[in-house]
């Protein structure tokens, strides 16, 4: 009997540690499919849920808290997914969460990812439902980019067509580009303009010492003036006078300049003539 | 050619009507609970040493071997999760059965034979022993249930091994690893590789046994009878792992 019990209890703990190593790691397993421990479940409606599968992992803010327990279609367009969800998240989230899917990393699984809603306090009962955001499907964004592409196409053929007539083409545009003739006709042309409005803006400045305008000009500082008296007024009267001094000497510098533009016109007029001799003469 | 047909194929006759006779007395009583423990600590206990030093070693050079592949592929952080599944499904349970197969089989091969040699086996049965369900029962039982279990330290030794290979070139810490480990592991892996063994475990009894009990007379047989069991075990013990894996593939 001694001799027995010599090796029975080695035998017992060799196979005590043995079970028990198989027991964990089941438990630990079965730990991380949310076997044991309190759960929840919560569902949520997709139109389609690409390629979700169960067992996959359900996320949220970036931790797994969960898998997806069942995919069923309830009818043509819309699949109902059940997922079990650890019970210590539950508070977290509320009844206007939003589920989602998408994947992880660029050849992972996919993900359900449930994002929290802004305004509910209400955390999610058993058995909830939560709504869900459409994930972007490849065949709706080949969709929207078949779209542009085609818009790209007609546009491309238009300047094809532009781009021809401009080469080809006889418009005034195209001589324009093509034809030295053309581009120096234009640049007289520009050069005329730009003596012509030369002269013009000197007959403005003759026409404001003219004598039937100059009332009316005149009329004009004169209120200017007033605003500034009005502004002045506010101010200490010591500066009023001198503003008043100021405005005096500027009316007297003001009708010697009036004397050299009279001159100036003169000479001016003479000059815009000339050009628009030469003008003539190209 | 066609007598040596016939022998090969009594043989495997012989050998299949020994195994059902396992079945039938296994719930025959009497229960030998004492000879069934101590086979159980011989086979089981003692086999534990060799198990624990070959399943460390198994686990550091799997680690270091797949350790380059997986870095080229910059996937470096599965390699506990690799390391462990090849282990749990794989490697454990067909490294220990071969173990098993080479210590427990040729061992009781050789007992048997040499009682079956020196008649002690008949003399058995004279004085109303059924050396059957003393000899043969207790041991393919005891092999039974203690192969499993010796698979489940292989399995741990394995992934301590394992830990050590990773640290050679890295720095992970231990608690880390083994949740790297348990997220890669599913029911999926260890149960059908756990029956698995099971079935090892009775192969490796059932052929030593055999070959053992149908020893033929003289001194040289015990020798042909204890090699012949290690080879027939390890060879069986292949066919197995191909036909459970075969059949965990089809159905999972």
């Amino acid at each position: 009997m001694e001799k027995q019990s010599g090796y029975t209890w080695k035998l017992g703990m060799f196979v005590t540690i043995g079970l028990l190593l198989f027991i964990m790691a089941i438990y630990f397993i079965g730990k991380q499919k949310n076997l044991f421990g309190s759960t929840f479940n919560i569902t949520s409606q997709f139109k389609t849920v690409s390629g979700l599968e169960v067992g996959n992992n359900v996320r949220f803010s970036g931790i797994n808290i969960g898998t997806v327990e069942e995919i069923r279609l309830i009818n043509d367009s819309s699949v109902v997914v059940s997922m079990v969800i650890k019970d210590e998240v539950r508070e977290f989230i509320k009844t206007d969460a939003r589920a989602s899917i998408g994947s992880d990393g660029l050849m992972g699984d996919k993900v359900l990812t449930i994002s929290p809603g802004m305004k509910s306090q209400k955390s999610v009962e058993n058995n909830g439902a939560i709504a869900s955001i459409d994930g972007v499907e490849m065949a709706d964004l080949m969709k929207s980019v078949k779209k542009s592409v085609d818009n790209i196409g007609v546009i491309s053929d238009e300047l094809a067509i532009f781009s021809h007539s401009m080469n080809n083409g006889n418009g005034a545009l195209a001589r324009l580009v093509r034809d030295d003739k053309m581009a120096n006709s234009v640049s007289n042309t520009l050069s005329n303009l730009e003596s012509g409005t030369k002269g013009f803006s000197e007959n403005m400045e003759a026409a404001k010492s003219n004598f039937l305008f100059r009332g009316y000009f005149k009329k004009k500082e004169k209120e200017k003036e007033k605003k500034q008296e009005e502004l002045k007024e506010k101010k200490e009267e010591q500066q009023e006078k001198a503003a008043k001094e100021k405005e005096a000497k500027a009316k007297e510098e003001k009708e010697k300049q009036e004397k050299a533009k009279e001159e100036k016109e003169k000479q001016e007029k003479q000059k815009a003539e000339d050009a628009k001799k030469d003008a003539e003469k190209k | 050619m066609i007598l040596s047909l016939k022998n090969t194929f009594e043989q495997i006759g012989n050998a299949t009507v020994f195994a059902k006779r396992f079945f039938k007395e296994v719930f025959i009583p009497p229960y030998e609970v004492k000879e069934f423990l101590k086979q159980c600590y011989y086979i089981g206990y003692k086999s534990l040493p060799l198990v624990a030093i070959t399943g460390f070693i198994m686990g550091l050079v799997l680690t270091l071997q797949s350790r380059p592949t997986l870095v080229k592929f910059g996937a470096e952080s599965w390699l506990p999760g690799m390391v462990a599944l090849s282990l749990i499904r794989e490697i454990a349970p067909v490294i220990t059965a071969l173990i098993c197969a080479g210590k427990i089989s040729s061992g009781i091969g050789a007992e048997l034979g040499s009682m079956k040699v020196t008649e002690q086996i008949d003399a058995m049965e004279v004085s109303a022993i059924n050396p059957y369900n003393y000899l043969v029962v207790t041991r393919i039982l005891a092999c039974t249930l203690m192969v499993p279990i010796l698979v489940f330290f292989a399995d741990a030794i394995g992934i301590i091994g394992g830990y050590v290979g990773i640290n050679i070139h890295g720095d992970v810490n231990f608690y880390r690893y083994l949740t790297q480990i348990i997220q890669s592991l599913e029911f999926l892996d260890v149960i059908p590789a756990t029956i698995k063994t099971f079935f090892f475990g009775y192969f490796i009894g059932m052929i030593g046994c055999y070959k053992g009990f149908n020893a033929s007379n003289g001194t040289e047989s015990v020798g042909r009878a204890a090699n012949s069991a290690v080879v027939t075990a390890s060879l069986s013990i292949f066919i197995i792992d191909m036909v459970a894996v075969q059949i965990t593939d089809l159905f999972f």
